[in-house]
């Protein structure tokens, strides 16, 4: 007959711990992000943060040796791809440069508030998640600065993520590819709305809302109003599609900001009060309390251009940091 | 002597985390890096006594858990895990070397399926990620190949030599 005194020490240890671990996991789930969990993942990160910053300075020399011998192989088809891409976009700046006072024109008179307004905070990457699951990125920058829970982090191409923890020096980003991440979106060139959605990596999924909704490969998907200031690149579509009777339209689309690789991002001081419109993810972890400071304004400010795209009925403009 | 070699194995175990969140963020073959918590669990289940590799992996798997966007306590089940499977097959890898490899490819491959699983029951969405299979295999195989470098330095601080006797005192 089986009896507990019949286990090994090391199997009665494991399945104590094992234990222990369930129900950390069902402690934590409960507590839905708050309490003593979230309390000591704070406390962790905020004491992990030098220590991850000296294994960081140390071995970046590594690193970069590493990283530079990679970027070799892809340096010769990038430089074509950047020529190319430079020659379009001086068309386009052409065209931007007339559509843009028609922008500010139109902006005045409907009282829109555009995105450059919103004052920013640069910060560098500190780390990453422990794991391929984990996508997450730490950054310099806390409430210290003016970084608050669930202001959305941009980089020179579009949107990066948001803040999901914040301590007084460091701060949590979640990226878009995130699985559970929802992103209100506007097709740029038709106004159509949709949902993007992370799939952990690569492509994420769009759908749109309309049951006649169309999109063609390259089409720009722009963050429409609610957790994030409206206008914001996000993605692009990779795959023409159609909406079908009866369905809604789905299909794939490339983040613009190129999530794997990020070293710097601009946190923008943006609260969902702002915004006034409801969204569409973990509506119960919002925050309760911003930083009533807006940040250093000599980091960033509205002379600082945002990568955002501001969309009217009839024009658009893009705006790129430099 | 028994609490300085716990205290390295701890300090270890520390800075393996800080690697995996700073210097693995840039070598990236792929796309993807070596889980290199896992590989330092396994390297220290190898030789500590049973209790001390269970602890050390519930710490390992717990530190990481605190740095993670991941439900609090499942990298611990998923270390513990690890731990206790070394701890059930070291003997059977002291007797035939070549094993070694594929253990450690087989390991880290089911503790990272281990923990998708596991995430996806308590709401993560891991099994929704994108890519899960090269998410997991490329880690593994990448684990394989610091093997080489990882299980001898473990070894090597904790002063075990290759007498098996000699492996249970920490």
């Amino acid at each position: 007959m089986w009896r507990p005194s019949n286990l090994d020490r090391p199997t009665g240890m494991f399945i104590g711990l094992i234990v222990l671990s369930l129900a950390l996991v069902t402690i934590d789930l409960r507590a839905s992000g708050e309490g003593i969990g979230s309390t000591l993942r704070d406390g962790t990160q905020a004491a992990f943060a030098p220590v991850q910053e000296v294994v960081a300075t140390v071995t970046r020399p590594f690193a970069d040796f590493f990283e530079n011998i990679s970027d070799m192989f892809s340096l010769r088809s990038e430089n074509l791809a950047l020529r190319e891409r430079v020659s379009e976009l001086e068309r386009e700046l052409q065209e931007t440069e007339s559509l843009q006072v028609r922008v500010s024109e139109l902006e005045a008179l409907l009282g829109i508030k555009p995105p450059q307004d919103l004052d920013s905070v640069s910060a560098q990457v500190l780390a990453v998640g422990v794991s391929e699951f984990d996508h997450i990125r730490v950054i310099d920058r806390g409430t210290d600065d003016g970084v608050g829970l669930d202001m959305p982090v941009i980089n020179e191409a579009g949107l990066v993520g948001r803040v999901v923890a914040v301590t007084g020096s460091v701060a949590r980003i979640r990226l878009i590819t995130d699985p559970t991440m929802r992103i209100a979106v506007r097709v740029e060139r038709t106004g159509e709305t949709g949902v993007l959605t992370g799939r952990g990596g690569g492509a994420m999924s769009l759908q749109l809302l309309s049951i006649d909704a169309s999109v063609v490969e390259g089409d720009l998907l722009v963050t429409a109003d609610g957790r994030f200031p409206a206008g914001i690149a996000v993605a692009r579509v990779t795959k023409a599609a159609r909406s079908e009777v009866g369905y809604s339209l789905e299909t794939d689309a490339e983040p613009v900001a190129g999530v794997t690789r990020i070293h710097f991002v601009k946190v923008l001081i943006f609260t969902r009060d702002e915004a006034g419109v409801d969204d569409l993810e973990d509506a119960d972890r919002l925050p309760t309390q911003v930083p009533a400071d807006p940040g250093d304004p000599t980091e960033g400010g509205p002379d600082d251009p945002l990568p955002t795209t501001t969309t009217s009925a009839t024009t658009t403009t893009t705006t790129t940091a430099p | 002597m028994k609490a300085r070699r716990l205290v390295g194995a701890v300090i270890i175990v520390v800075v393996a985390v800080a690697l995996q969140t700073t210097f693995f963020a840039s070598i990236r073959l792929f796309n993807a890096a070596p889980a290199l918590v896992v590989l330092v669990v396994i390297a220290y289940a190898r030789h500590l006594p049973a209790e001390y590799a269970l602890g050390l992996a519930f710490f390992a798997g717990f530190l990481e858990d605190l740095l993670a966007e991941s439900a609090l306590g499942l990298w611990a089940l998923v270390m513990t895990t690890v731990a206790y499977f070394v701890l059930r097959f070291r003997d059977r890898l002291e007797d035939d070397f070549s094993l070694l490899g594929p253990f450690v490819f087989g390991v880290t491959a089911g503790a990272l399926a281990l923990f998708s699983v596991v995430g996806t029951i308590f709401g993560e969405k891991t099994l929704a990620d994108a890519g899960i299979v090269r998410k997991i295999l490329l880690p593994s195989l990448y684990n394989l190949l610091l093997a080489a470098l990882i299980l001898p330095f473990i070894t090597w601080t904790l002063g075990v030599a290759r007498r098996r006797s000699a492996a249970f005192k920490i």
